[in-house]
């Protein structure tokens, strides 16, 4: 069996299973290797709270038949905390008992395992569960792009493997004011256009292994071969400038400026929405660490920033 | 009209959901999206030759899915906020007429004609973004088209009273239907979140003078229609040139010499699309 975590997974997934049947455990230990999972297997279901609620587990798998608590009881104590409410939870039970009367719209459960049940099949539904898990976690709730946690793993993983790339940084200049202008729901129009334009351009020009991600706000990552990131740049850029005053009204439009209010409270003048991208080139394993890159994009993004048009920086020690 | 029939009609409009298409276009762009070395602008200026290709192309990118209804106009936009995989999808499940009658040829030279007339118009007149002006100049007549599909049957009696009765096509929707081309469209951009503009170009291009939002958009559409006309490219539906509203050129600021201008740029690019050939 594999000896390497599971799926993208950095590190052996922890899972936490509340049962007292000893086939259960069984099954769980040939489903998967220690390099995968680390599973626990516990019993009892009330003495098993305190622990999973100090630390908690990557997953939680509760048992119908547990003795000293209703399952579904235990689930929806759970996740009545909202700091659980991420931790993905599969209940078993016989399948000859899913005709009683369980009201499945309020229980919390994210997956369900029945008897009789083969290895295999709970390697694969649990596999699933904690994939999915992640993917809902960490996706950005508005442009549905991978959020922090797949970008820095996604970077580090690339420095790890001493591969070559090239790691752009973009963000808008100037979006704080339209948001205040315009309000929130205007603002997030131009980060979904944004990511559309990102998405399609680096996809179009960087092939199927370019990576794009949201970081937050108006900050976007993207990664690519290094020979094809200025051509992504230059049509990143020139698609935003094109799209971006369709965004504003009529009149701001044609003034070709917004009224708002600066940090420091005074009225003043701002420029339409601009966006700056700042790319570091990973070469013959010359980064080490994902901080090494961040840093910098950062130092270089404020030289793009300079610039109050669009515009990109490609870090020349390396470019 | 009895308001329920009225609204009967109004809902089969906006069922409409497999508009078909004249083949020429279609299968060019689908050859240009599977060549690899293929660019946004060449793909856009195709589309832009095809009245429902550019209608779906603007109806997907302004869904409320994409989180940006309402804003785009431009197939260029469009096409560079879909990306090519949605594109592909759109051409895949696009049909095509099972007869394509000349009336329908007619009807896509004359679109056609009309939107290369207010781009023309458009960059002389130094209007913002000309090529929004040719997008609704294409879009115009969408309306017959949607009603022709979602209502044959009423097709050749509108036909039939253009012909016994010697009135406009407009005319003759509105006695057969209980409503013209022009409402059709404000009810097609509203269903399909489209830009205010192309809405107001679109539903305004037999009365510019009323267009309250957009009336250089309604006036540009307006001239395109009757250029489209005087120079005999294309069939809208009946024959002869519409009454030009002289408001139009008013608001447009247009002077005669301009008008000259126009006229002569337009005989050269009427001789080029002549050569063009939808079937």
């Amino acid at each position: 069996m594999a000896a390497a975590p599971l799926c993208a997974f950095t590190r052996t997934q922890k899972i936490l299973v509340l049962s007292p049947d000893p086939d259960l455990a069984a099954l769980f230990a040939a489903a998967f290797s220690s390099a995968e999972a680390e599973v626990s297997v516990l019993a009892r279901g009330k003495g098993a709270i305190e622990a999973l609620f100090i630390d908690p587990p990557d997953m939680l798998v509760v048992d119908q038949k547990l003795a000293d608590i209703p399952g579904l009881d235990l689930v929806a104590m759970v996740k009545s905390e909202n700091v659980y409410r991420q931790l993905p939870v599969a209940l078993v039970m016989e399948e000859s008992q899913l005709g009683t009367d369980i009201d499945w719209c309020a229980a919390e459960v994210d997956e369900l395992l029945t008897r009789p049940m083969t290895a295999p099949m709970l390697r694969a539904r649990i596999t699933l569960s904690l994939a999915r898990a992640t993917r809902s976690l960490d996706a950005n709730p508005l442009t549905k792009l991978p959020g922090n946690t797949s970008i820095i793993g996604r970077i580090q993983d690339l420095i790890d493997r001493r591969e070559d790339f090239a790691l752009a940084y973009a963000d808008l200049d100037y979006f704080k004011s339209f948001n205040d202008k315009y309000g929130f729901s205007r603002g997030d129009e131009v980060l979904m256009m944004t990511a559309r334009i990102i998405v399609n351009t680096v996809r179009a020009v960087g092939g199927p292994k370019a990576f794009v991600g949201h970081v937050g706000g108006d900050d976007f990552v993207y990664i690519m071969a290094i020979d094809r990131v200025e051509e992504a740049c230059r049509a990143v850029v020139s698609s935003f400038d094109g799209i971006v005053p369709h965004f504003y009204d009529a009149d701001d439009r044609d003034r070709g400026f917004i009224q708002s209010v600066d940090r420091e409270g005074n009225r003043r003048a701002f420029p339409l929405m601009a966006i700056s991208i700042a790319v570091v080139f990973n070469r013959d394993g010359r980064l080490k660490h994902f901080g090494e890159a961040s840093q910098t994009a950062m130092t270089l993004k404020k030289k793009a920033k300079e610039n109050p048009k669009s515009c990109y920086v490609l870090d020349k020690r390396q470019g | 009209m009895a308001e329920d029939l009225r609204t009967e009609r109004k809902g089969r409009i906006l069922a409409v959901r497999d508009l078909p298409t004249l083949p020429k276009v279609l299968e060019e762009v689908s050859k240009l999206v599977d060549r690899p070395d293929s660019t946004t602008e060449q793909v856009a200026k195709l589309i832009s030759m095809d009245q429902v290709l550019s209608a779906k192309v603007l109806k997907m990118v302004n869904s409320p899915v994409y989180g940006f209804p309402g804003r785009i106009s431009s197939i260029g936009h469009a096409l560079v906020l879909l990306g090519f995989n949605v594109l592909r999808s759109i051409i895949v499940s696009t049909s095509v007429f099972e007869v394509m009658t000349e009336n329908m040829v007619g009807l896509w030279e004359h679109s056609l004609g009309c939107a290369m007339t207010c781009g023309s118009l458009a960059r002389m007149l130094n209007l913002k973004d000309a090529e929004e002006y040719s997008v609704a100049g294409l879009l115009h007549d969408l309306g017959k088209v949607v009603a022709t599909v979602q209502l044959p049957d009423l097709k050749p009696e509108i036909e039939r009273v253009v012909a016994e009765r010697d009135v406009s096509y407009l005319e003759a929707e509105r006695a057969v239907l209980g409503f013209g081309h022009d409402r059709i469209n404000a009810w097609l951009a509203d269903h399909w979140k489209l830009p205010p503009n192309i809405k107001e170009g679109l539903s305004y291009h037999h009365k510019p003078h009323l267009a309250q939002l957009y009336p250089e958009m309604a006036c540009v559409v307006h001239i395109g229609d009757f250029m489209a006309r005087v120079f005999e490219y294309g069939y809208s539906g009946d024959v002869g040139v519409n009454y030009l509203q002289p408001e139009a050129l008013k608001i447009l600021k247009i002077r005669p010499a301009d008008f000259e201008k126009l006229l002569d740029e337009l005989s050269d690019q009427f001789v080029e699309l002549a050569e063009l050939r939808f079937t």
